[in-house]
Formats: C-alpha cells, sequence, structure tokens
C-alpha cells in the first residue's frame, strides 16, 4: 500500500530543488521532508497511536513518581522490599506540566496521580483488597518495566549529553559521598560495608542517578500524552504530522528543563546532581533514552537464545537493536519480560475505540497484547520521527529553506537516520501498512 | 569602543540575548577582558523557536547559560580566522561548526553581520540560535 503524503505541495518543492533520493527509504526520506512522519499519514494510524499514547501515559504517571520515590527516598536501603508501594506524598506531587500550578502547562488535567491510576492501584484486576495482596498478586503496574528502561540507560551510557561524565567526577563522588554518609548516620554496619567496598556504593548510586534521570524525563511525557488524547478526542488533530508537529513543539518547550537528582534523609536535601550543573532534559535525558530504550537496549531474558561467541550479539553496543523500533512482537509477548510487562499495563487503561479495533482483527481479544505491541511500535516510530524533526529543526534548516545546499544538509541527516533502519530486523517497513497488527 | 554588551545595546535588535545574558549571570563575564567572540543571535532568531522554549529556559539560569555559553568563543577571532577552521571550541564544551565560508555560515545559523569589533572582543550577528548536537 502506498502511504498518502501529507503535504504534496512541500514534498514538490523540495523535489523540484534537489534530486530525489536513491535511499532504500527514499518514500519514507521524502516523506519527511514534506513534513511527515516515519508513520504513514492513515486515519487509522492517527488513532491507535493516539490511544496508545494514553494507555501509556497512565502507567508512566506512576513510573515517574515512583522513579522519584526511589531515586530521592528509597535511594540505597539495602531491601528496598516496598520501592514499588510509593507514598502518598509522591501520588501527590503536583506534575510540573498539569494543573494550576504549573508554569508552563501542557495538560489541561490535574496535577497529581491520574485517577484511572488510582482506580486500578485500589482495585487491580482482581478487586479492591490491600496493596500487600495486589503486590504478591502482581496485580499492579508493572515497575520492573521502568527499571528495565532506566538499566538500560545505566548500562550503554555515554550516549551524547554530560550525564555519564558527570557520573564519574570528583565533584559527583564528594556529592554521593555526604549522601551515602547521611542516609546512614547511624548505622555502623552499612558504613562499615561503604568502607570496605565504597566503589559497589557509588555505582548504586549511579543508578539512583538514572532513577532519577527518567523519573524527571517521563514527568514530562505523561502530560503530553494526555494532552495528546484529549487534543484528539475533541477533533483537533487532522492527521498523524500534526500528532507529530505536537511533540516536536513539546521537546523543544521542555528542552532546558534541568536534569538533577536530589536525596532527602528525612528533612534534609542532598544534592547530589544540582540543578546547577545546567543538565538538561533534551540533552542528557531524552536523546540518551530515545538511543537507549527505542533502538539499543538488550536482549531480553526470556525469548530467545543468543550465543555471543557466534557474534549474534554485536560486539559494539552502539549497534545493539533490542528496542521497539525492531522488535518482533509476537515472540516478545512472553510472560515476565519488560515489554510485555509494558503491554500488561497499557491493557488496562485502552480507551474503548482501541478495544474495538483490536476486537475486529486477527484473534480479537485473545491477541490484543500482541495488537497493542505493534500499534506501540507504530507510535514509538511516530515519537521517534519527532526526534529526528526537532533534532533537523535544532540543527539543521527548516523544511521549506530557499537554499538547495540546505535542503542536502537536511536529507543527509535524513538518510543518515534511515541508515538505522537497514538491518532486516527495523520494522520500519512493516509499519507502512495497515496490515501489519 | 565598547565592550561587547554595549555594542549590542547600541546596535538594537537583541534585547532577547541581553535579558537572556543577564538571567543568566553571564553580564560580568562578557563585561570583562575577555577576549570573546560572541555569536549574537538577532531577536527574531529566539523568537522562532517553538513557544516555551525560551520561558523554560529563562526560568531555569544555569541551563539557559549553557545554552548562550554554546555562542561564545575565547579569543577574538574575525570571519577570516574563523573560516580557516573547520570547527571551534565553544565555551559550553561542544564544538561549534563553521559550514561555509560564502555565505559565511556557523553551524545552521547564517552570519547577517560579521566583524563588529570590540573592546573586549567580537561580534557576529546570526539568524538563529544554535544548539549544541
Amino acid at each position: 500500500m502506498t502511504p498518502p503524503i501529507s503535504a504534496p505541495a512541500a514534498e514538490a518543492a523540495t523535489q523540484s530543488r534537489i534530486p530525489p533520493s536513491q535511499h532504500r527509504w527514499a518514500e519514507v526520506i521524502h516523506r519527511l521532508e514534506a513534513g511527515g512522519s516515519m508513520l504513514p499519514d492513515t486515519p487509522e494510524n492517527l488513532m491507535q497511536i493516539i490511544g496508545i499514547y494514553k494507555a501509556y501515559a497512565v502507567p508512566m504517571d506512576f513510573y515517574w513518581r515512583d522513579l522519584l520515590y526511589i531515586a530521592e527516598r528509597v535511594f540505597l536501603n539495602p531491601l528496598p522490599a516496598f520501592k514499588y508501594f510509593i507514598s502518598q506524598q509522591y501520588l501527590d506531587l503536583p506534575n510540573s506540566y498539569s494543573g494550576d500550578q504549573s508554569e508552563l502547562r501542557i495538560w489541561r488535567g490535574g496535577e497529581k496521580a491520574h485517577p484511572e491510576l488510582l482506580e486500578f492501584m485500589a482495585k487491580g484486576e482482581t478487586r479492591a483488597m490491600p496493596k500487600l495482596f495486589h503486590h504478591l498478586w502482581h496485580d499492579r503496574v508493572n515497575m520492573e518495566f521502568a527499571e528495565a528502561c532506566m538499566q538500560a540507560m545505566l548500562w550503554h551510557q555515554g550516549m551524547g549529553g554530560r550525564f555519564n561524565d558527570y557520573l564519574a567526577s570528583d565533584a559527583y563522588r564528594a556529592n554521593a559521598d555526604r549522601a551515602i554518609k547521611a542516609y546512614f548516620r547511624g548505622n555502623p554496619l552499612m558504613l562499615g560495608l561503604y568502607k570496605l567496598f565504597p566503589e559497589m556504593f557509588m555505582e548504586q548510586v549511579k543508578q539512583m542517578s538514572y532513577y532519577a534521570n527518567l523519573g524527571l524525563f517521563w514527568e514530562v511525557m505523561a502530560p503530553v500524552f494526555f494532552e495528546m488524547s484529549d487534543i484528539y478526542d475533541e477533533g483537533g488533530f487532522k492527521g498523524v504530522p500534526d500528532a507529530m508537529n505536537f511533540l516536536v513543539n513539546g521537546i523543544f518547550a521542555v528542552a532546558g528543563r534541568p536534569i538533577y537528582h536530589h536525596v532527602y534523609v528525612g528533612d534534609e536535601c542532598i544534592e547530589v546532581i544540582p540543578k546547577s550543573e545546567g543538565f538538561t532534559w533534551l540533552y542528557e535525558a531524552a536523546l540518551p533514552y530515545v538511543e537507549a530504550v527505542f533502538y539499543r537496549t538488550s536482549p531480553f531474558r526470556g525469548t530467545k537464545s543468543y550465543n555471543a561467541q557466534a557474534d549474534q550479539v554485536p560486539s559494539d553496543q552502539a549497534d545493539f537493536h533490542y528496542g521497539i523500533l525492531y522488535a518482533d512482537v509476537f515472540p516478545v509477548g512472553s510472560a515476565g519480560i519488560p515489554p510485555t510487562l509494558l503491554m500488561q499495563d497499557m491493557l488496562h487503561f485502552l480507551p474503548p475505540y482501541l478495544q474495538e479495533l483490536y476486537r475486529q482483527h486477527k484473534r480479537g481479544e485473545a491477541d490484543q497484547l500482541i495488537q497493542l505491541g505493534i500499534t506501540f511500535q507504530r507510535s514509538m516510530y511516530n515519537v521517534t520521527s519527532a526526534v529526528i524533526q526537532a533534532l533537523r529543526a535544532a540543527l539543521f534548516y527548516p523544511l521549506d529553506d530557499p537554499d538547495p545546499e540546505h535542503l542536502m544538509a537536511n536529507r543527509r541527516f535524513f538518510e543518515a537516520q534511515m541508515d538505522r533502519f537497514l538491518r532486516p530486523e527495523a520494522r520500519l517497513g512493516a509499519i507502512q501498512s495497515q496490515e501489519y497488527r | 569602543m565598547a565592550t561587547i554588551l554595549e555594542t549590542a545595546r547600541n546596535a538594537g535588535g537583541f534585547s532577547t540575548l541581553l535579558t537572556a545574558v543577564e538571567v543568566a549571570g553571564l553580564t560580568a563575564a562578557l563585561e570583562g577582558p575577555g577576549p570573546f567572540t560572541v555569536l549574537a543571535p538577532v531577536d527574531a532568531a529566539f523568537a522562532a523557536l517553538p513557544p516555551g522554549t525560551v520561558a523554560t529556559l529563562v526560568a531555569n539560569p544555569p541551563q539557559l547559560a549553557r545554552i548562550l555559553k554554546y555562542h561564545v568563543i575565547a579569543g577574538a577571532h574575525r570571519r577570516q580566522e574563523l573560516v580557516g577552521q573547520a570547527e571551534w571550541p565553544s565555551l559550553e564544551g561542544a564544538a561549534v561548526a563553521i559550514r561555509r565560508s560564502d555565505p559565511f555560515e556557523v553551524k545552521n545559523a547564517t552570519v547577517i553581520h560579521a566583524d563588529l569589533i570590540c573592546d573586549n572582543g567580537i561580534v557576529h550577528v546570526i539568524d538563529r540560535v544554535i544548539l549544541p548536537g
């Protein structure tokens, strides 16, 4: 199926100034040059991606709150059995981008935890019971997914931005040392272990800093997705490019948000990564997140076996390709692995129109998890398109630039991005068709 | 002659940049002896950024300072000198690429007025805010 082109005039303008791309994904590149997304602009694609953004935003509202709760309060608890038992204070923590108090309001809704999230936390799939039982029965938000994303960022590290370099600096080590000593004040056993194994403690603090990083990243994305859902419900998006452009504008608007890590010991706040370091949402959180989670991640346990000696796993981490943009969603749908945990979380909050869509296709409700996983894949190709367009706008030239050399610079940038989808595992080709479900 | 900031103030059209420099706490540094090469975006360059971009930065001075420092190169370099090298280290740390010499383009911005000589450096006026990366 040849997807309709969102802005034929803009594409024609580009095409008349520079020759057509010869890239294997030339069709997609020309669409990007016309202001479109990697995802074809069809009413069903728009419906699918907005529906899944909504279903993603509700558990994400838990993820970011609990990530910050763990980074700031649970911190180095050696037996963190209750780290998913988020405190009321963090459920009520005002989101910086929704509610009346927000200086830059992205979502028109409230600042506290989303009502649908609170309802699910109370009842789960079973019925209302004490949260310990929900936890043990695993009838809850799968926070393990959020932690898997954090670990992908921690493990891949060094993907641009200054965050990771800072974690190796003397300033960071001094701050972490203060935090460790304050947290274990009056605990000779843990302080003794710290003396014996200082690097182990440092490594744990670094991991906590990545918890904070991801929490602050998702604090932005949850209201962005809620607002997109509300705009769609009002009939406000005309097509996939509109949805992408909303994301592009959002990326710019919050690009300068500070990324920091504060630890609270009682009333005392220890700034492990102070805001004054100048770390930003775009460079230290969003871009590394996209690289680590959308593209790279790592082979999940329980899907299939890889033989690293037989080069089935790339020797260079930059070549890892286990993220959602490459995922074969069907085998990934096994129990307990991170992507399935997310699918299960999103299943609880699907809008009615997506439930109806899945009933009409494939095996109906029996394979909803797979269908929504593929919807999620489509939606993340759209988010990645927004990131690519935002980088193009920030580092290169407007799409309607009159200078052919500038258009060629845009072209080279788009082609370099598309090179990442030349490997056979990429799903860019699959999402061009509506029949991929 | 005037300092870099005085030059910008007298020239007009740099009110966003001057406000940003003050909010970011860089006034004293840019009034100092330097010398610096400043790539100064005009007001229209800031206005062209999507809504909220500048407001978020102004609300967070350290982050704003980082973006502004990307527009400053140590030493006083005229156009002739800048185009002789593919890229220059900015005070932010990331390199600023010189993409073309004629027309004179720095990163994805075009220099609309080069070589404004000041007491403590040189200003090149650019038409876009440039960002590291």
